[in-house]
C-alpha cells in the first residue's frame, strides 16, 4: 500500500500530503543542516491519530519527525535526519482545552501559538510569559519543550517553567500524562473536584516530561501541555539601564535578581536592541549607532493587590540599585522609548521575523552559562568574528538570566545575507569556529542542535550512555526523529 | 545471613576497618521501629526493619562507586541513608548492606552570585542555612525540618516544606547531581556532567533529572547520590540569627523587615481565597499551617508551653482552661502562619499593606495572641529555621499523617461540608476511643505553597499516639485503616497513611507481590510504573534496590 | 531507676537525630554544629543517644549480647548531656542522659568493664581519689595556707577542692588561689585536708554507681558530723554531684561553685577587681556547671496520660534541659574584670561543646578525649581569643593537654586565676 493510503487510514485525506513543494518546505530550514526530503507529511488532530501514526511508524519502520511551529525554522531539528521520514505536523491541534483563572493554568494543544492563546488569557485576566519576540506561528508547546528562555527569571522555579503538565505519545506508542495531569483519570475528573494541572512532578518517581524537553522530537510527540500563567499585569512598565561596559550591567542585574525584584529582566547589546526596534535595515543601522553598547531591560509589573504601589516602590528600589552600580534607570534611551519597546518585547514578531530584517538571514549560537561569565564569551565571539572578517558590530547579543538567576542563556545572533553564497559559506565556517571556541571556553549547549550535538555529548559520555538507554526504552525502534542529538 | 568474611574484607578494603561494622547490636541501631512514625505505613507494634549485613561509612564518591560495583559483583543489596529520619532509609530485606553517608558532609561550594550551593549527603538544612545566610542567601528547609539531609530530599525523597512558595520545592531547587547508579556507573546530571559547573540541571538534550526523581525520588532504591547542587534564595536578614531565650523557647529578635503572623479566617473559602491572593501578589517568605499539627483544640495551649521554658506538657490541662488561650485557640481555628521578609524597607511596607488588604478582602485577621512579642519572636525563629519540627512527636512519641488531601486550595475547602471538615469530624470520632491524642479532629498541617510561587496546598492530618503503648499503637493502626476506607468511599483515594504499604509490609519487609501489584495498579497511571520497571531493569540489572521503587510488570 | 525503666524512652525515641547536633536554632555555622562528641568522632549511629537507645533495647530484648563493640559504644560517651538538651527541644518525655548512665551502670553490674576504668576505680576504692594518688597526699595542695581544717575546727563554709585540684600539681595553685580569695573576702572557710574524699561523681558517670554511693555516703556522713551546711567547690563535677546526685540519697547541702560565690562577693563589694587584665578571652561552659548544673528539684511520681495519649507526670515533673544552668555568674565575673574582653564561642551555655574529659573517656579513650578537647580549642581560636577560660579542673586539664599535643597558640586558664590578677 502506498504511504498516502496507509496514512489516510489514520488521518483524513486532506491532512496527508505528498506534494513535493509542501515536502520541500519541510526538508530544509534556515540553518546549515543538510536538506532531506521527507516522503510525506501528516497533520493529526487528536491524540488517537498521533498514537495510531506512531503505531504505524513502528510497524513500518518509518521515521517520524514532529513539527509544531510554522516556518521559518532555524535549527535543523525538524529536518529529517534520514530519508523516508514522515513529518508529523502538529500545527493543526489548535484546541485551547482549558483556561483556569483561579489556578492560573491554561491547557493547550501542540499547535496553539502565542497570538492564539494570549487574547484568550487576556479575557480571563492573565497572560503567559513568552520568549523574546517569537514569530507569530511559533507553537507554545515547541517553544517550551525546547527550553527557549522566557523573559521573567523571577517567575522561573524550574528551567522548564512555565511548562507544567504534558500528554506524551512515546515512540513505542503508549500515551502518558505527566505532572498533576497524571494523577487523574481525566482532566474533566480533576476539574470537577476543583483540581488543576498545576504541578509538573511525576507521575511516580520520574519526571517524564523532562525526557521530551530539548529532545527535538526524538522521544515522542507531545499532544498537549498545561502552562502556569501570570496575572495580567496592570500597570506594566519598562525601564532601561544602559552601560558602556557589560560588567557594570551584570553587577546591576545580579542586584535585581538577588532581591527577586522586577519582572522582565534581560540584557541586550545595541545591535540586538536595534534589530528589535528598527523596522528595516537602515533604521537598524542607524539605531545601532545611537543605542548604548549594553542595555538591561527591566520590566516592572503590578498585579492583583496594590499593583500601582508595587510598581512605584520597585521603581525607586531598582533605580537605587542602578545608581549603586554607577548606572541610571531611565524611561528612554537614545533610539528607544519604554512604552514602545515594552510593546515590542511582549508581543510576537512583525513579519518577516525580526531577526531576519537586518540582513535577510542569520545564524545564532546559543548556550547556557552563568551571567558573570558572559563577558568572556562576548570577548571570544568578537575575537573569532574578527579573525573571520565578520563585522563585530553586527553581532547581536542577548543575555537572559534563567531560573531566578542561577544560570544565563547566552545568545549571539550573526546576521548575514543568505542569498550571497560566498557570505553564507564564510558564515558556516565562522559558525563552526565560533561554536567550537564557545565549547572550549565552557559553553553548555543544553539544546544541542546540529553540529553542537557532537560537541556536547563528547564532553559528557556518561549522560550520553544513559540517554541512549532511555531512548531504547521510549523509542526502541528509533522511529522518532532519528539522527538527532546522540541518537 | 551474614556476609562471608572474604566479602566483608573486600568492603573493608574500600572504606577501612574503622568505617565498617557487622556487630549485631550496632546493626540494631540501624533498624527502624515500625511502631513509630514510619511515614507512612503501620504503625506495627514492636516490628522493626530487617537487620542489615553490615554498615559502611563511605568517605567519598569514589568509595561509594567501588562499594556499589562490589555489590553488583556479589549481588548484595545496598541502601544508603544520610540522616535516617524515617523507614525509607533502612533495609527491606536480608542480604543488604547499609550505607551511612554521614562522613560525606561537606558544603563544597556556595556560589553567592548565582545563588546555589553544592553539598554532600550529610549536609543538613540547619548547617546549609547557616552558611548560606553568611552570603545573604537562604536554603529551602523541607518539611521534616532542619535536621534532615538537603541532598536526600532533593534527589531521593520529596522536598516540600513550609517555605516552598518562596524558597522553592527541592525538586525545583536541585540543579545538578552526582549519581552512582545502581549498575555502578557514575553520571553527573546537568551542566556538571560536561565539567562546566553546577548551574544548570537539564541536558544536554533530554534531562536526566527526570530519571532521578519525579513527585518523589527513588528512596534509596536506585543507587546513591553523592553530591548535588541546591539553588539558594535571597535572605534579607542577619547572619547568624540573633537567637535569644532559654531552651526550648528560643526566639529571634530580628529586624522589622522580618515579621511573623498567624492568620485566621472566618470560613474555609476565605482561607483558600487568601492563599490564591498571596500567591498572586507574590508576598510571603514562609507560609504554612504549622502549629495546627498540635491539633485544632490544643494548639493555643501548646504554643504557650513551647514558648515558655518554665512550662511542660503537664501544664496543658490548666492552660486549656485559660480564657486567653481559649480565645487564641478559637481565633486560630482556620489558620496558617506566614512570615513576611522585606528585601528593602519599601518592600516590607508594601507587603504589609498587601497582607492587610488580603485580610480585608477575605475577612481574615492576624491572630492577636500570636502578636505578643515573645510569641512573635518565637514563631519567627521556628518558621525560619524549622528547628523544632519533631514537635510532631511531642505528645506521646509517635505520629503519622493521614488523609493527605493535596492539590489546589479549593479541593479541600469548598462546599457546604468541605473535605477538611469531613476529615476533621471523622478523626474526632476516633479520638474518643482514647488511642490517639484528642486534639480536636483537625491536626491538619501543610504548606501554603507546595511548589515555587504557590499553586497547591497539602492537608496532612497529624495523628499522635504512644508507640510504647500497644493499645495506642494498634488503635492508631485501626484508625488509619478506617481512614483509608473512608477516603476510598469518598473518592479521595486511600490517603497518605497507606502511602508506603506498596513497599513495606506488616513484618517490616517487602510487601508481598500480589498485594503490591494490586495497590500499584489502582494508582493513576500504571503505565508510568511499567516504565519504571524498565528503568529498574536497565539501570539496576542485579536487582540491588528495593520495593520503594514503584514498578509494575 | 533501672535500665528497664527506660524501655518506654527506648521505644518512644523517634529517631529524629536531634541528639547529634546542638539545638538547630543555635547553629551558626557548618563547622561548629555538632553537639555530641561521641557520634561526631565515631560516626556510627550507635554512638548517639538515639543509637544507644537502640543498642540498649537490643540488649534488653536479647537480640544481641555484649561484644567489644557494644562495650565501646556504652563507654565512649562523655555523658556531657548535649543530647539531653537537644532532644528536649521537642520532647518532654525522654531522658537520654539518664538512660545512658543506666546503661553504663548495667554494663558494670554485668562485669563488662574496661581495664582502664578498673584500674582507676580500684584505686578509688583504696585511696578515695580519681587521680591515682595516695590518699595521704590529698590535703598537700593547701600546705602553708592558714586555713581551718574541718572537723577539727568549725567553719561556716566547707571548701571542697575535689580530686583534680587536690592532686594535679599543675592545677593546685588555682585551688590555693580560690581559697585565699575566699578567705581574704572574709568568708569563714575551712577544708577537710587529707580527710577530703572524692565526691564520686565521675565514678557515677562512668557507671560505677556502687562506688559513687559508697563515697557519697561517706562524704555525707563526714559533713553531717562536722556540721557542714554550705559547701563551695571550684570543681564543676563536684558541684554537680553534690547539687544533683546527693539529694537522691536524701540530703541537701547548700552547694556553690566558686564562680557563683565569687560573683556574689564581687557584687557585694567584698572582692574588688581593680587591676586591669588586658586580654581577649572566651569562656567554656563546663557541662557539669552548665547544662548539668541546674538546681535539683525533688520529684517522685508517675506517668499518666491526658487527652488520650499526651504523656504527663503526676505530680508535675521537673524538666532538666539546661535552661537553668550556671551561665551568667562566670560571665558576670569576666565582664567585671577591667580590661577583659569576653568573646563568645559559637557553642555556649546549654549547647556548649564538651571538653572531652567526662564519663571515663579521658581514662579509657585518650584519643577521643583529646580530639574532643581539640575541637573546642579550634572553636576558641576561631573567636580570636588569647585565652580559653573555664571553671572546671577536668576541662582545664584536658584543654591543657590538647594545647600541648597540638601546639595551639592559646592559653588555658581558670577564671579564678583571672580574678587573682585583677585583685
Amino acid at each position: 500500500m502506498a504511504v498516502k493510503e496507509e496514512l489516510t487510514g489514520i488521518v483524513s485525506p486532506e491532512n496527508v500530503s505528498e506534494n513535493p513543494e509542501t515536502l520541500g518546505a519541510y526538508s530544509r530550514d534556515l540553518s546549515f543542516a543538510k536538506p532531506i526530503q521527507p516522503k510525506a507529511a501528516v497533520r493529526p488532530h487528536n491524540v488517537d491519530e498521533v498514537q495510531a501514526l506512531v503505531a504505524w511508524a513502528n510497524k513500518t519502520a518509518t521515521p517520524l519527525v514532529p513539527v509544531s511551529s510554522g516556518p521559518p525554522r532555524f535549527h535543523g531539528d525538524t529536518i529529517p535526519g534520514v530519508p523516508g521520514a514522515v513529518i508529523v505536523d502538529m500545527s493543526g491541534m489548535k484546541n485551547i482545552m482549558k483556561i483556569d483563572r483561579r489556578n492560573r493554568v491554561a491547557i493547550i494543544e501542540a499547535g496553539v501559538t502565542y497570538p492564539e492563546l494570549q487574547p484568550e488569557l487576556t479575557r480571563a485576566g492573565m497572560r503567559l510569559t513568552m520568549p523574546l519576540i517569537p514569530r507569530a506561528n511559533k507553537s507554545i508547546v515547541a517553544s517550551l519543550l525546547e527550553r527557549e528562555p522566557t523573559l521573567i527569571p523571577r517567575q522561573q522555579w524550574t528551567i522548564l517553567d512555565p511548562l507544567r503538565c504534558t500528554e506524551i505519545v512515546w515512540g513505542e506508542g503508549n500515551v502518558l500524562r505527566t505532572g498533576d495531569a497524571g494523577n487523574w483519570p481525566s482532566m474533566e475528573f480533576a476539574f470537577e473536584r476543583k483540581q488543576s494541572a498545576v504541578g509538573s512532578g511525576g507521575p511516580a518517581q520520574t519526571d517524564f516530561y523532562r525526557f521530551v524537553s530539548a529532545a527535538q522530537g526524538s522521544m515522542g510527540i507531545v499532544t498537549w501541555i498545561s502552562v502556569k500563567c501570570e496575572v495580567l499585569p496592570e500597570p506594566h512598565k519598562l525601564y532601561f539601564v544602559a552601560a558602556d561596559r557589560l560588567e557594570n550591567l551584570i553587577d546591576f542585574t545580579y542586584k535585581v535578581l538577588r532581591f527577586r525584584f522586577g519582572d522582565e529582566l534581560l540584557i541586550l547589546n545595541n545591535t540586538k536592541l536595534a534589530c528589535i526596534i528598527g523596522e528595516n535595515p537602515d533604521q537598524i543601522k542607524a539605531l545601532m549607532g545611537k543605542i548604548p553598547s549594553w542595555v538591561a531591560l527591566v520590566g516592572i509589573a503590578g498585579r492583583s493587590i496594590l499593583p500601582q504601589e508595587r510598581v512605584e516602590f520597585q521603581e525607586k528600589d531598582i533605580a537605587d540599585m542602578a545608581q549603586s552600580s554607577g548606572l541610571q534607570m531611565t524611561a528612554t534611551i537614545p533610539g528607544g522609548q519604554n512604552g514602545k519597546v515594552l510593546d515590542l518585547i511582549l508581543n510576537v514578531s512583525r513579519e518577516p521575523y525580526w531577526k531576519l530584517t537586518y540582513r535577510g538571514g542569520y545564524q545564532d549560537i546559543l548556550f547556557i552559562t552563568t551571567l558573570n561569565r558572559t563577558p568572556e564569551f562576548v570577548k571570544t565571539m568578537n575575537s573569532v568574528a574578527n579573525a573571520s572578517g565578520y563585522p563585530v558590530n553586527d553581532i547581536g547579543v542577548y543575555l537572559q538570566p534563567l531560573h531566578q538567576g542561577a544560570s544565563c542563556h547566552c545568545e549571539f545572533v550573526l546576521p548575514y545575507d543568505r542569498d550571497n553564497l560566498e557570505e553564507a559559506a564564510r558564515m558556516q565556517q565562522l559558525f563552526t569556529r565560533a561554536s567550537q571556541a564557545m565549547v572550549e571556553q565552557g559553553a553548555f549547549f543544553s539544546r544541542p542542535y546540529g553540529i553542537w550535538a557532537k560537541m556536547a555529548y563528547e564532553r559528557d559520555t556518561q549522560t550520553t550512555r544513559v540517554l541512549k538507554k532511555l531512548k531504547g526504552i521510549f523509542d526502541p525502534n528509533n522511529i522518532m526523529n532519528p539522527g538527532k542529538l546522540c541518537f | 545471613m551474614v556476609l562471608k568474611r572474604e566479602i566483608y574484607k573486600e568492603f573493608e578494603n574500600i572504606v577501612g576497618a574503622n568505617n565498617i561494622s557487622d556487630d549485631e547490636a550496632l546493626l540494631d541501631s540501624y533498624r527502624y521501629p515500625l511502631m513509630h512514625t514510619a511515614i507512612h505505613l503501620g504503625p506495627y507494634y514492636r516490628v522493626y526493619t530487617p537487620r542489615g549485613e553490615a554498615v559502611l561509612l563511605p568517605g567519598s564518591a569514589e568509595e561509594v562507586q567501588a562499594i556499589v560495583k562490589l555489590c553488583n559483583k556479589h549481588k548484595v543489596r545496598v541502601k544508603a541513608s544520610s540522616t535516617f529520619w524515617s523507614a525509607w532509609g533502612y533495609p527491606m530485606e536480608d542480604n543488604t548492606i547499609q550505607l551511612d553517608m554521614r562522613r560525606m558532609n561537606r558544603i563544597l561550594e556556595i556560589d553567592e552570585k548565582n545563588m546555589f550551593a553544592v553539598v554532600e549527603p550529610h549536609v543538613i538544612g540547619a548547617t546549609l542555612q547557616a552558611e548560606a545566610m553568611k552570603h545573604g542567601l537562604n536554603t529551602h528547609i523541607h518539611g521534616p525540618g532542619a535536621s534532615c539531609s538537603c541532598l536526600a530530599s532533593a534527589t531521593a525523597l520529596n522536598g516540600l516544606g513550609p517555605d516552598t512558595a518562596y524558597l522553592g520545592h527541592h525538586s525545583e531547587n536541585m540543579i545538578g547531581a552526582e549519581w552512582v547508579m545502581p549498575d555502578g556507573e557514575m553520571v553527573r546530571v546537568g551542566s556538571v556532567g560536561s565539567g562546566l559547573g553546577w548551574f544548570y540541571s537539564e541536558g544536554p538534550g533530554p534531562s536526566l533529572k527526570g530519571l532521578i526523581r519525579g513527585m518523589v525520588g527513588s528512596m534509596g532504591s536506585m543507587g546513591v547520590f553523592t553530591k548535588c547542587a541546591i539553588k539558594l534564595h535571597p535572605w534579607p536578614g542577619p547572619a547568624p540569627f540573633p537567637t535569644d531565650g532559654r531552651p526550648p523557647a528560643y526566639k529571634a529578635v530580628l529586624p522589622d523587615n522580618l515579621m511573623s503572623y498567624t492568620l485566621g479566617f472566618p470560613d474555609w473559602e476565605a482561607w483558600a481565597d487568601s492563599c490564591y491572593l498571596i500567591w498572586e501578589a507574590g508576598i510571603g517568605y514562609v507560609a504554612h499551617r504549622q502549629f495546627n499539627m498540635f491539633g485544632r483544640d490544643l494548639k493555643g495551649a501548646m504554643v504557650r508551653i513551647l514558648s515558655d521554658p518554665t512550662k511542660t506538657l503537664g501544664d496543658i490541662v490548666e492552660l486549656l482552661k485559660d480564657p486567653e488561650v481559649q480565645k487564641m485557640t478559637e481565633d486560630m481555628k482556620r489558620d496558617y502562619q506566614i512570615v513576611l521578609a522585606g528585601m528593602t524597607p519599601r518592600d516590607i511596607e508594601w507587603q504589609e499593606k498587601v497582607l492587610d488588604r488580603i485580610l480585608e478582602k477575605t475577612g481574615g485577621w492576624k491572630v492577636e495572641g500570636m502578636l505578643e512579642p515573645n510569641l512573635h519572636d518565637w514563631s519567627l525563629l521556628y518558621m525560619l529555621r524549622l528547628g523544632h519540627k519533631n514537635l510532631n512527636l511531642v505528645y506521646g512519641g509517635g505520629y503519622d499523617g493521614c488523609f493527605g488531601i493535596g492539590g489546589t486550595p479549593d479541593f479541600a475547602t469548598t462546599g457546604e461540608y468541605p473535605r477538611v471538615e469531613q476529615a476533621t469530624d471523622f478523626k474526632k470520632e476516633w479520638e474518643k476511643k482514647g488511642n490517639i491524642v484528642a486534639a480536636g479532629g483537625d491536626g491538619m498541617m501543610g504548606g501554603i505553597g507546595g511548589m515555587g510561587g504557590g499553586g497547591m496546598t497539602l492537608w496532612e492530618n497529624f495523628t499522635h499516639f504512644d508507640p510504647h503503648d500497644k493499645a495506642s499503637t494498634e488503635g492508631t493502626y485501626e484508625f488509619f485503616n478506617a481512614t483509608s476506607e473512608y477516603g476510598k468511599q469518598k473518592g479521595w483515594g486511600p490517603g497518605m497513611e497507606k502511602m508506603n504499604d506498596y513497599a513495606r509490609w506488616t513484618d517490616g519487609r517487602t510487601t508481598p507481590k500480589e498485594i503490591r501489584n494490586k495497590i500499584l495498579s489502582a494508582g493513576g497511571q500504571p503505565e508510568a510504573l511499567r516504565y519504571q520497571r524498565k528503568f529498574y531493569e536497565t539501570f539496576n540489572p542485579n536487582d540491588l534496590g528495593d520495593s520503594y521503587y514503584r514498578t509494575l510488570d | 531507676m533501672a535500665l528497664e525503666d527506660y524501655l518506654p524512652d527506648m521505644e518512644r525515641c523517634s529517631q529524629c537525630s536531634y541528639c547529634k547536633w546542638i539545638p538547630f536554632d543555635q547553629v551558626k555555622s557548618w563547622r561548629f554544629a555538632d553537639g555530641c562528641p561521641s557520634i561526631a568522632y565515631n560516626n556510627f549511629l550507635s554512638y548517639s543517644a538515639r543509637g544507644r537507645f537502640a543498642v540498649a533495647l537490643s540488649l534488653l530484648n536479647k537480640q544481641s549480647t555484649y561484644t567489644d563493640r557494644v562495650v565501646d559504644i556504652i563507654y565512649k560517651c562523655t555523658t556531657c548531656g548535649s543530647c539531653d538538651v537537644s532532644d528536649k527541644i521537642c520532647r518532654y518525655n525522654l531522658e537520654p542522659l539518664e538512660m545512658i548512665q543506666e546503661l553504663k551502670i548495667r554494663a558494670v553490674e554485668d562485669d563488662q568493664v574496661l581495664p582502664a576504668h578498673t584500674a582507676v576505680i580500684e584505686h578509688l576504692k583504696k585511696e578515695n581519689n580519681m587521680m591515682m594518688a595516695p590518699a595521704a597526699e590529698r590535703g598537700d595542695w593547701a600546705k602553708g595556707l592558714d586555713v581551718k581544717i574541718i572537723p577539727v575546727e568549725k567553719a561556716e563554709v566547707l571548701f571542697h577542692a575535689g580530686c583534680n585540684y587536690s592532686n594535679d600539681k599543675d592545677l593546685q595553685a588555682t585551688a590555693r588561689t580560690a581559697l585565699t580569695i575566699l578567705k581574704n573576702a572574709g568568708v569563714d572557710v575551712g577544708i577537710m585536708g587529707n580527710e577530703e574524699l572524692c565526691c564520686g561523681g565521675r565514678a557515677y558517670d562512668t557507671g560505677y554507681k556502687e562506688e559513687f554511693t559508697r563515697l557519697a555516703e561517706k562524704n555525707i556522713k563526714a559533713w553531717k558530723a562536722a556540721g557542714v551546711k554550705t559547701i563551695v567547690t571550684p570543681c564543676a563535677d563536684g558541684y554537680h554531684t553534690i547539687m544533683r546526685l546527693y539529694p537522691r540519697l536524701g540530703v541537701n547541702f547548700e552547694v556553690y561553685h566558686t564562680v557563683q560565690y565569687f560573683d556574689r562577693l564581687i557584687k557585694e563589694g567584698k572582692i574588688k577587681l581593680s587591676k586591669s587584665v588586658p586580654m581577649r578571652v572566651t569562656y567554656h561552659d563546663p557541662c557539669h556547671l552548665g547544662r548539668r548544673g541546674e538546681p535539683y528539684i525533688p520529684w517522685e511520681g508517675k506517668e499518666k496520660k491526658v487527652k488520650g495519649q499526651v504523656i504527663v507526670y503526676e505530680p508535675r515533673k521537673p524538666r532538666y534541659n539546661g535552661a537553668w544552668g550556671v551561665y551568667e555568674p562566670p560571665r558576670d565575673i569576666l565582664k567585671s574584670i577591667p580590661g577583659i574582653e569576653l568573646v563568645e564561642m559559637e557553642r555556649i551555655k546549654e549547647y556548649a561543646w564538651c571538653c572531652g574529659a567526662g564519663g571515663g573517656t579521658r581514662e579509657a579513650y585518650p584519643d577521643f578525649s583529646n580530639w574532643t578537647a581539640t575541637e573546642r580549642i579550634e572553636e576558641a581560636k576561631a573567636t580570636g581569643a588569647e585565652a580559653l577560660v573555664t571553671a572546671c579542673p577536668w576541662c582545664e586539664r584536658n584543654f591543657i593537654d590538647a594545647v600541648n599535643s597540638t601546639g595551639a597558640d592559646i592559653k588555658v586558664m581558670d577564671i579564678t586565676d583571672l580574678i587573682k590578677q585583677a585583685i
